[in-house]
């Protein structure tokens, strides 16, 4: 699976792409990981190019919303595509996350909070 | 002078094919694989002592004597002995060979039993210093040189006459530091294979253990799953119900369940737990045991859930889920109450319409957060009216080219089959699937149950 990441100010960004399933789950777990062990607080997960995300998948946004929400970080999700979207709404999950359709209103909407 | 030098070595390097030979015995014997493995017994010091002992007293005679003195690879057996197996080794095979050497004559037999002896305590020392293991092939063809040299300064030190024992060095140094370096060599080179050999032996072993260890997980994981499944179908009035679920290789955690509630209430469970493997069966017996402590005796499927759900929060870490569809079946007022916490929308077919519902409520996988806001809906099952539910195994299956089975198709199997038995509809859908993939990996468990309307008593 291609793993990218870059920043936007003090926003870490991470675009998994592809099949979101039980294998690559585990390496977006490790680097998602890796980032709040190195301090990120506040990180948006870009989701364009998963093509399907499975409970792996949404377990570990999960996991990393709980910890990021533990010490008043938060992880938000940009631009799902229907598939993924379902997926999420299905779980309930979107109720849950705040999901934005463009990358920069996710990142901006850090800013809103101060 | 040069010539005769050149001649003793090559007499020398004709030794080199004893050595090559006896290199090899002496590496692939048991004992000599056991003490590079660090198991240094009294008897594999022993047996080490004899042979590079032996060894030292091939290399004296087979050496050429030269001036009476005789240009040898003496110093090798102790040597190797000291480097392989530690001081006392080294020691025992020095004084074993430097031993021998001194019942010889020759007015050097004093610094060469000597530096014999001193040879197998510095291979020892480096062995100790090198943190007990062999120093590799570089370090004990200097170390040997060093030896050699060493050798060499005791002849010059302790040998009457001066200017014999300067000739004798002369003569005889760099043939013995060349022959030990080149005799050294070939040793190393044999036990630092020995040494790799091993290595990769042990990782292959380690390899094949956690292989061995990730089946054994998989099959416990898949026990466990499979015990807490419900053996059978409990008989129900005017309905038809049945259930099924197929574990990927790594299963994840998916049940069912049918709990008694009262007279005619009967409570009909389908969940996904997040997750594979051992963690999400054990997670799965967890959620399962919840919603059965949480339904029993209670008729308001709302209640059911949301206890279960806060239970199941209070032990979920690590962002463990489980996506559940409860619902309580009301034989009599054959009603089916429901709460949909995040599962994939069970399908209605309606008998007399054909028409389609999905049982969706407001809600969220359990284990989320405490206090989740859920709903409760009701629907009438008349006569010949069709509920299917499944996990996302069924319609996440994929064939090679990673195609889903996908909803559509489910609802297509449903809708020609809908005339056929609960029992084969569910195994037509799950033949479907199975045809769909075409021997595709199964990624996830697929989990199915039908209930059927029938006739009203």
């Amino acid at each position: 699976m291609r793993l990218d990441d870059k920043s936007s100010g003090d926003v870490k960004i991470v675009l998994p792409a592809g099949r979101l399933d039980a294998a690559s789950s585990e390496e977006l777990k490790a680097k998602m990981e890796g980032m709040i062990g190195d301090g990120c607080q506040k990180m948006v997960a870009n989701l364009d190019s998963v093509e399907y995300i499975s409970s792996s998948g949404l377990r570990v946004m999960l996991a990393s919303l709980k910890q990021l929400r533990k010490t008043g970080g938060d992880l938000k999700l940009a631009c799902l595509k229907p598939y993924v979207r379902e997926t999420f709404e299905i779980a309930g999950f979107t109720q849950l996350f705040e999901i934005y359709d463009e990358e920069e209103e996710a990142v901006e909407g850090f800013g809103k909070k101060g | 002078m040069a010539a005769m030098s050149g001649s003793l070595l090559l007499t020398l390097i004709d030794k080199i094919c004893v050595i090559v030979v006896a290199a090899y015995l002496i590496t692939r014997t048991r004992r000599f694989s056991e003490v590079l493995a660090g198991k240094l017994t009294p008897k594999n010091q022993a047996a080490m002592i004899l042979t590079f002992g032996a060894f030292s007293v091939f290399g004296t005679v087979s050496g050429v004597e030269i001036s009476g003195v005789i240009a040898n690879v003496r110093d090798l057996g102790p040597m190797i002995g000291g480097l392989v197996g530690g001081p006392l080794v080294g020691l025992g095979a020095g004084l074993i060979g430097g031993g021998y050497r001194y019942l010889l004559d020759g007015f050097t037999g004093l610094p060469c039993s000597i530096a014999t002896v001193f040879a197998g305590v510095f291979g020892g020392i480096v062995y100790i210093l090198n943190r007990q293991k062999f120093v590799g092939i570089r370090g004990a063809v200097v170390f040997s040189v060093f030896v050699e040299s060493f050798h060499m300064l005791l002849v010059l030190l302790i040998s009457e006459p001066y200017s014999e024992a300067v000739m004798v060095v002369r003569e005889t140094g760099i043939p013995m530091i060349a022959s030990n370096a080149i005799g050294m060599l070939i040793f190393a080179f044999m036990i630092s294979n020995l040494i790799k050999e091993r290595e990769t032996e042990e990782e292959r072993d380690e390899y094949f253990d956690e292989l061995e260890k990730k089946k054994l997980e998989l099959n416990i994981a898949r026990e466990i799953q499979q015990s807490f499944l419900p053996e059978m179908v409990p008989p129900l009035k005017g309905f038809d119900l049945a259930a099924k679920s197929l574990p990927a290789k790594e299963v994840g955690g998916d049940f069912y369940d049918f709990i008694p509630i009262s007279g005619d209430e009967i409570g009909l469970v389908i969940a996904d737990v997040s997750g594979k493997s051992v963690p999400a069966a054990l997670f799965m017996v967890l959620s399962r045991a919840m919603v059965k402590a949480s339904a029993t005796g209670n008729t308001s499927a709302l209640k059911v859930a949301k206890r279960a759900n806060d239970l199941i929060s209070a032990d979920a870490k690590s962002g463990m889920f489980v996506t559940l569809f409860y619902a309580i079946l009301d034989q009599g007022a054959r009603t089916l109450r429901y709460v949909n916490a995040g599962h994939n929308p069970p399908l209605v077919l309606d008998g007399e319409t054909g028409d389609l519902t999905l049982l969706k409520t407001r809600g969220i996988a359990m284990g989320v957060m405490d206090d989740a806001e859920m709903e409760e809906k009701v629907i009438e099952i008349g006569e010949g009216d069709l509920v299917v539910f499944y996990t996302d195994g069924v319609t996440e299956a994929v064939d090679d080219e990673y195609h889903q089975f996908g909803t559509e198709r489910l609802v297509e199997t449903v809708k020609k089959n809908s005339h056929l038995p609960a029992v084969d509809l569910v195994e037509k859908i799950t033949g479907e699937i199975l045809a769909f993939s075409r021997g595709a990996p199964q990624f996830d468990d697929i989990t199915l149950m039908v209930l059927k309307g029938e006739k009203g008593r």
